[in-house]
């Protein structure tokens, strides 16, 4: 499964951004409903991973963004939880998605490594 | 003392960053390159062979194979007297922008201008990975359904061209051709649809001008 290199490209790359002493706490990342990732394959590989890279108390938080899609028929701009094709106004098959792609790492909640309270 | 850090930097940042690198070495080498996806067995490497045949007499062509395991498909590519390197992921479910650069070395840029680099067989995972290519393909058999761009939408939502292939077995298949055409195009509006038959050769000189077409479009750019 290709969430595995996934997060091992996220762990590098939150690693990339922690000055020297710093841990990471919590991740929040985004992924569009149209990339075809699987939020609960990456949260499995992130557990795996974790332990030998970032750390135990590294959480991985995933946000998946509605979907926004403006109709080539009608024009109707609605957002949408998972996939849809059609129209919910005029019922026709054609939606122009505004987002759904993304794969990003938002933000990382750092400590410092002698914080005692984790 | 807990503080919040923002990123908002894309996950895949450093594949991008190696496929803009690889696109920068096809342009200085005056490569133009196509990638093909697809599920495993809807015939890539068969439309290779075949368009292959008819696109050498045009351009010097060449080929990075990229599969899980054994090198069959560079040596089927080989077997036609062309250049053919072989990736082998050992595992990995797709090709990534490093692998295809680790390949670069291999390619005889001198001999080839039009550099075809066929996926690991998957039509989820490969999605995900910019090679650095000028056009991506991908390939669906008529014996996997018609509603493929719906179950895949990244995939097909990414892609410049559809090739419909195995048309040879129509006669064989429930198969509706434009309720495949329609739900190709309502994921991607501007999808380039090609049918083809790689056993009687049918529609494989469509896409072969149509790949020719873009390749000088590309260069007049």
């Amino acid at each position: 499964m290709h969430e595995a290199s996934i997060v091992e490209s996220l762990v590098e790359l939150v690693q990339q951004n922690l000055e020297p002493g710093q841990r990471a706490r919590r991740i929040e990342v985004r992924v569009g409903l149209l990339t075809g990732v699987s939020p609960d394959a990456m949260q499995f590989y992130f557990e795996m991973m974790r332990e030998d890279t970032l750390g135990a108390q590294a959480e991985l938080d995933i946000r998946l963004e509605p979907l926004r899609a403006e109709c080539r028929n009608c024009q109707a701009v609605h957002e949408f939880s998972e996939i849809a094709w059609l129209c919910p106004v005029c019922g026709a098959r054609g939606l122009n998605f505004q987002n759904g792609d993304e794969l990003h790492l938002c933000n990382i909640e750092v400590e410092d490594g002698q914080d005692r309270n984790s | 003392m807990a503080k919040i850090v923002t990123l908002e930097q894309r996950i895949l940042k450093k594949n991008s960053e190696v496929a803009a690198e690889n696109r920068r070495c096809f342009d200085e080498h005056g490569a133009f390159v196509v990638s093909l996806a697809s599920s495993p067995g809807s015939g890539k490497t068969s439309l290779l062979e075949v368009a292959l045949g008819r696109l050498r007499q045009e351009v010097a062509v060449g080929v990075i194979e990229g599969d899980v395991q054994t090198d069959n498909d560079a040596r089927r590519i080989e077997a036609l007297g062309l250049p053919a390197v072989q990736v082998v992921t050992n595992g990995t479910c797709h090709l990534d922008a490093q692998m295809v650069q680790g390949a670069l070395e291999h390619v005889p840029f001198g001999q080839v201008e039009l550099l075809f680099i066929e996926n690991v067989g998957n039509l989820v995972c490969p999605a995900s990975y910019d090679l650095g290519e000028h056009l991506r393909v991908v390939v669906a058999s008529v014996t996997e359904g018609e509603d493929k761009p719906l179950k895949y939408p990244a995939m097909f939502r990414r892609s410049h061209a559809l090739v419909l292939n195995k048309i040879d077995l129509l006669p064989y298949l429930r198969y509706d051709m434009n309720a495949a055409r329609a739900m190709a195009l309502q994921v991607n509006p501007t999808l380039k649809i090609f049918e083809t038959s790689c056993v009687t050769g049918e529609g494989v000189g469509e896409f072969c001008e149509w790949i020719l077409e873009q390749m000088a479009r590309n260069h007049a750019a």
